[in-house]
This record gives C-alpha cells, structure tokens and sequence, in this order.
C-alpha cells in the first residue's frame, strides 16, 4: 500500500514538470510576448526595445524557462511579466476564490445529485425518473455558458432578485460575495450534479438488477433495509471515482463559469495571463490546476481502495 | 384664483436658481481591463486606466463640448507671432488631493516625464515638438517648441497628458493623486476601484459621492451588468444589444460620433501601390455608404479617405461616390488593363473588419481588383500582420487633426502604417502648424486632406459611430467623445 503510494506521488510529480513544460511552450509558441501585449500599436522601436529589457525579455525561452523552475521547485515563483506583483500573492486570493466557488457548487450539487439519482433508480420508469433524467441530459447538454446567460437574463435583467456579474475585488472577504457568487454555483452545481445523479441511477439500477438484491427480496428482506443495507453501499462506491472527476473538471470548467460571471478566481487570471503573455502566472496556475487534478484522482483512488473489501484484499495478496 | 396661484407657486419654483446640491449616490462603470496586470494609474504609463485617471486629474487644456480647446488647469494661453513659444496661466487655487497646491513646477514636471526618453511612454511622440519646458513664476508655464505649431493647446488635450505632482514620478501610479474632481479611496484595477468625491474641486463639487470603476474583462459580461443595472454606462454596444435595452425601456441611448476610424492600409513603398494611380483607383472604386451599412449597420460617418473625425473643426466636408469607371481607366493607364490580385489578411480583432473585408471584396470586384481574404489571429495582429503585409486591416482612435495627419501620414512618423513618403504633404502639414489665422489654417488642413485622398495609400471606410448606454437614473451625462465628457457633472437619482 505505502509502496504504491509512493509510486503515484512520484508518477503525480512528473505529470505536473511535463504540464509545466507543454504550457511554456504552448504559450511561448503564441504570437507576440509580453511586451506587444501590453503595448500593441506602440509596440516599436526603443520603446519596445525598452519593454523587453525591462522584462528581461531579451534572453532566450530556455534560461527563462530554468530561471522559472529554479525558482519554482523553491516555492519562488516570482514576479508577473510586468513586475509589479508577487505572482504568490495574486495567485492565493484567486485560488481562495475559486475553492469557495468550488466548496459552494459541491455543498450543493453533491447531496442533490445523490438524492436524485437514488430517487430516480427506486422510481425507475415512472415519471419522477423521467423528468429527473431528462433534466439531467439537458443540463449535460446545455453549454455552460449558454445557461449562465440565460440565469442572468431571468433573475438578473428581467426579475432583478439577483446580482448577475461578480463585483467583488479578488482579496475581498468571503462574505463579500454573496449574493453575487449564488448563480455562479447554481450553473456550477447544475452541470455537477448532471453528472453525478446519473452515474448514481445507473449504478443502483445494475445493484437492483443483481442475484443478491432479488434473493434478498426472496428471502423477505423488508424493502427498507435491503435498500439501505444491501443495495445502497454497494451502487454508491462507483460515485467516489465520478465525484472526484467532477472535482477535477471543476477546476477547468470554471474558466468558463468565472469569465461569464466576472468572478475573480483562477479561471478568469489564466484567461487574462494567456493574452497577456504572463508566462510566470501562466506557469504558476498550470501547475496548481495540475497538482490538485493529480491529487484529488490519488484520493480517489485510496479512497475506493478503504471503501472495497474485496480491491484491498486483492492488493494485499499480490504483494 | 386658486389655480391661478398654484401657476405662479410652480413658476417661480422652476425659475429658482439650481443650487449645487452635496454629492450624492453611486455612479458605476465598467472598464475592460486591457492592460491586465500591468493596469495602473500613471497617466502616462504603458498601463493606464483612463477610465479611472480621466476622473482623478485633470490636464492644462481639455475638449470642449464644441470641439475647441477649453481651459482646465490652464486658464488662458497664447504664443509669440511665429508660434515657437506658448505661454500658459495656470489656475489659482487649485489643490492637490494630498492638500498641495498646484503650481508651474508640478506641470512642468508632469510635461518633462512625458517628454523623457528613459520612461518612454507611449505619449511622448504626441509632445515631440516640445524642446524647452519653463516655468517663469508659479502660475505660469512656458513651452519652447523645436518648429512653429499654431494648435498647441489642441495637442495638450490628449488624455494622458494629466497633470500629477512634482517628483511623484516613482509613486502616481499606486496613488493616482490628481487634482481632479474625484479622489481614490480604494484603486483595485483588476476588481472594482473606488473613488469618492473631491468637495475642494475647484469647478465646484462633483455630482455623485462614488464612482466605482469595475474591471470587467468580458465585453458579454459588461453588457450582463449593464443589463442588471450593476454598471451605470457603457460605450460601444452593438447594434442587437441596443435593441435589447431599448425593449425594456430604463436606459437611455444615444449615437455619438467619434474620430475612432476603420480602414484598409495599402503600403505605397510595395508594388503596385507605389503607383499613386492603382492606390487611388482601389479607393475610388468603394461605396463608402454601404461600406457602413453593412459592416456598422449604419453606425458611421463616411468622409474621402481623411483621418480627421467628423466633429473635428478641420475635418474636410468633401464626399466621393463610388467611381468604378473612373477606377478602371486609372488602372489601365498605370499598366493594369487586366486588373490586380491582392490579398486581405482580416482578424475579427476589430468586430466590423470581416464584414468589411466582404464588403470591399465585392465592391472593388467590377473595377478589376480581385480581393482574396484570408484569416489571421487576433493575437498580435499588430505585430505580425499590420505595416508587414502589403494590404492589411487598420483602426485608430480619436485624435485631434493635425495629430492624426502627422502619426500616421507625415513621411518620418513612426506610425506611418502606409509608408507614404511625400515631401509636399509634409511642407503642407508644416505651413498649417505655423499659420496662426485660424480660418487660413483651417484651409491648409483642409487642402491636407484633399492632397491625401488623392495620393494616400489608406482607404478610410468610416469614422464609427459609438452606441453610449446609460441606466435611467443618471443625468447631465454629457454626450460627447469620451476624452471631452465632464465626469463631475453626472448626477443619479
């Protein structure tokens, strides 16, 4: 067990250094730099000259991209393209932010989708399970962007109940964001809980259809109990490996989201960074983004490995 | 009787003379946070944020409502009889937000940084004439200029050119402190900005107690918040967007012209638009009026190829139809009797460009040009497309005449996207910058104009026209040209 997470920690750690590697590059390979982005049509002569000095611009991509590493692997990671601010400093409220958001849209969507998604499995065919299914294909359907819009037309143009862009400074307390952060987590937790309360349906349907349950049923079991004995902790383990995902995509679903809101978390500073050519602040977000992909998929996985018997067992004996 | 007094009560109610009522309420706008994290408050910095330095300072001359140079910090000006030396009186009285007075020395300072070359700040090319910068005593402020220039109050209007405190130079730009009309309480160019009013405004105090200045970088989300009623204005809606608000009744429209123009740029130092007669006959051969209506849906003002707004005062009121026959024989005459291939590099970096383009496609057609578009990125269009490619797409803002004439036509500006060289229009520019007559100047820039469009190399297709949308509760919002609106004026309900 400790041997296997060792492996992934270490497997989890390259994955991140080649992240690192492709954006550098992906982003180095786009048109223009830091200085022609900030100063377009001016972007001529000395004072472009001046700029790239100023950005230490003028050096090659490989000693900026080392430059960057030494710093990183110290927990430097430096100044943004213009130099203005810690890249540490900027990047720890958006990512405050974007967990709030984040934390918000699961509180949410998780218990919904899991009470949906075992309501719509027990009632199957009927027209509970009709409407919650095919509500849940449309969520799934729908761009994210496209409902957002839609959620402030309604609650924001046309009934005013809502605030529909986030105005809150990025350092700005928690509490400053609600009401404001309340449609961003709707559309969040709609896409999430899509996702979720369908692979819940499914895999309690497959648990129903199973030997064990229809000889329980046999045997006299009351329905209660065999549903919440017997049915439930088996349909439920499969969810942990969706829940997780869903966490993970997330993360880059709400570039989207936080664009469409205004909301200033990680999403909305990555997509500012890339027109900016910040390649620092780029680099550092990746990394973020990655590391938490990588961990919350490891935690996933440990988890389902505490949770089955029977993958535990299996690990044990191979070893 | 009775009603007869109740007439009189409202008279002489409507006849009261309008007090100046204290600050009151919020003003919200919205900023697009181009410059990203380089946003600051240095007026003259590669990162600017008009939208918050246009309210907190002020420069020595500002547009006015009319067009002309109006008085801000200076008061009165006027220049020796070749035009080489303007002297400016500042305005008594006026204080800083950090309490300090405003002198000669703080001007001269704020001009000097613009003028340095170890800041380089984009503005410095618009005071390149400046040599000396001279303060005989505290209220007066003395320019010496390298050539004559008869519009020099004109030139100090550009919006960067804003007045900050002597030896501020390593601070304004975390600061902001101006003399203008509101102070920052809290600057957040990435978040929202908030500015609260300056009571010692020496025009008296603002309109509104807040201004917050919101960055929001998402022009879809902008128009969300407009239409939720979280921003108070917005400039530059599209033509759907405006019916929209225009649906629910609580804002108010308005069509402002502006000196903002969208064009093609032909380079005159390539073949074959070295040859004065192709560049003229592609431009002739264009309907400038449908030109408009379809890329702009009307939202344009059409002139003949000229930079200069349609507001300016030296704008030339000269029109051109489209002249496909008169296109085809100039072609013909230059050696082109089957026509030229060419080819349009278009980016949606500008909304109205594709349409353009097509526009142009299919007018030029019948005259023998034949117009192959091809698609290039948004991203460093102006880099690696604009003045690179023989043909490519163009916009400028609003700049005063003889402003624009001089960037982008004059034969050593920087800017000169068509690489025009002609030594007649430059001899042109420079007799109009020396006549001090104002109706004699207005000739030779006018004569300008008509020289460039029968030699320039840039098809000007229209001045745009800007949709402004305010929130219902904001009044004595003026509706000019952004750089000439008086932010202290607005009042909301």
């Amino acid at each position: 067990m400790f041997k296997l997470l060792l492996r992934r920690i270490l497997l989890g750690g390259l994955t991140v250094a080649i992240v690192s590697l492709i954006i550098f590059g992906a982003v180095e390979m786009l048109p223009g730099d830091a200085c022609t982005a900030l100063l377009r049509q001016d972007a001529q002569g000395d004072t472009l000259r001046v700029c790239r000095e100023e950005l230490g611009l003028d050096k090659p991509a490989t000693s900026r991209y080392l430059d960057w590493m030494a710093g990183a692997v110290k927990g430097d990671f430096g100044l943004t393209a213009h130099r203005n601010k810690e890249v540490s400093e900027l990047v720890g409220d958006r990512l405050k932010n974007s967990l709030l958001l984040g934390l918000c849209a699961l509180a949410l969507g998780v218990p919904l989708a899991f009470a949906l998604g075992i309501a719509a499995a027990l009632k199957r065919d009927r027209w509970l399970d009709l409407i919650v299914s095919s509500l849940a294909i449309a969520a799934m359907t729908i761009p994210e962007f496209v409902s957002a819009t839609l959620l402030i037309l309604v609650f924001s143009g046309w009934l005013s109940w809502l605030p529909g862009i986030v105005t809150a400074s990025a350092n700005a307390p928690v509490s400053a964001f609600f009401p404001q952060i309340i449609l961003p987590v709707v559309v969040l937790a709609m896409v999430m809980t899509a996702h979720i309360l369908r692979t819940v349906r499914s895999s309690m349907l497959e648990v129903l259809d199973s030997d064990y349950v229809r000889m329980a049923t046999l045997k006299g079991v009351p329905y209660r109990r065999m549903i919440l004995r017997h049915v439930l902790p088996n349909a439920l383990l499969p969810a942990i490996n969706v829940v997780a995902l869903t966490v993970a995509w997330l993360l880059g679903g709400v570039v989207v989201i936080e664009t469409v809101f205004n909301y200033p978390g990680l999403g909305r500073l990555m997509v500012g960074a890339i027109s900016d050519r910040d390649l620092g602040l780029v680099q550092a977000i990746a990394l973020i983004v990655s590391t938490v992909y990588v961990l919350v998929n490891l935690s996933a996985d440990i988890l389902s490995l505490l949770a089955n018997p029977r993958l535990r067992t299996s690990l044990g004996r191979s070893h | 009787m009775k009603r007869f007094i109740t007439a009189i009560a409202f008279a002489a109610l409507g006849m009261v003379p309008i007090v100046h009522a204290a600050p009151s309420g919020t003003f919200r706008q919205a900023h697009e946070v181009g410059f990203g994290n380089a946003s600051d408050v240095d007026p003259i910095s590669k990162g600017r944020v008009f939208a918050i330095t246009e309210k907190i300072m002020n420069r020595l001359v500002r547009p006015g409502i009319d067009g002309k140079p109006a008085p801000d910090l200076a008061v009165s000006w006027s220049s020796n009889a070749a035009a080489t030396e303007w002297t400016f009186k500042l305005r008594e009285n006026v204080k800083f937000h950090n309490g300090k007075a405003f002198s000669s020395a703080d001007a001269m300072y704020s001009l000097k940084r613009v003028l340095d070359p170890k800041i380089a700040s984009p503005a410095r090319g618009t005071v390149s004439m400046i040599k000396e910068v001279e303060a005989p005593d505290a209220k007066t402020l003395k320019l010496i200029l390298i050539a004559p220039f008869a519009d020099m109050p004109l030139v100090l209007t550009d919006y960067r050119l804003m007045m900050v405190p002597d030896g501020s130079g390593d601070t304004i730009k975390n600061t902001g402190i101006g003399t203008g009309p509101f102070k920052i309480e809290k600057l957040d160019p990435q978040g929202t900005t908030v500015l609260v009013a300056n009571n010692d405004y020496f025009d008296g105090p603002p309109g509104v107690a807040k201004m917050e200045i919101i960055g929001i970088p998402d022009e879809q989300a902008r128009f969300q918040a407009l239409m939720g009623k979280q921003i108070d204005l917005m400039q530059g809606i599209t033509r759907q967007q405006r019916q929209l608000l225009e649906r629910s009744g609580s804002f108010s429209l308005n069509d402002i012209p502006t000196g903002n123009w969208r064009g093609i740029v032909f380079r005159t130092d390539t073949k074959p638009w070295d040859d004065p007669r192709v560049r003229r006959a592609v431009r002739m051969a264009v309907d400038r009026k449908a030109m408009v209506d379809l890329a702009a849906g009307g939202a344009g003002v059409i002139g003949c190829d000229t930079p200069v707004g349609p507001k300016d005062q030296y704008r030339s009121a000269k029109t051109c139809a489209q002249d496909i026959a008169g296109a085809k024989a100039l072609l013909a005459e230059a050696g082109y009797p089957n026509g030229i291939d060419l080819e349009l590099p278009v980016s949606t970096l500008q909304d109205v460009w594709p349409a353009m383009a097509e526009a142009f496609q299919q007018q030029v057609a019948p005259a023998g040009f034949r117009v192959k578009i091809s698609q290039v990125p948004s991203d460093g269009y102006f880099n690696e497309i604009w003045m690179k490619r023989p043909v490519s797409m163009t916009r400028w803002n609003d700049r005063p005449a003889d402003t624009s004439l001089n960037e982008v036509y004059r034969s050593t500006a920087k800017w000169n996207e068509s690489f025009f060289k002609d030594a007649k229009f430059d001899a042109l520019l420079d007799a109009a910058r020396a006549e001090l007559n104002f109706d004699k100047r207005r000739a030779k820039y006018i004569e300008a104009q008509e020289y460039l469009w029968v030699n320039s190399g840039t098809l000007v297709g229209f001045h745009a026209t800007v949709i402004t949308a305010t929130t219902g509760r904001v009044k004595n919002f003026d509706l000019v040209e952004n750089m000439g609106i008086r932010w202290h004026k607005i009042t909301v309900d």
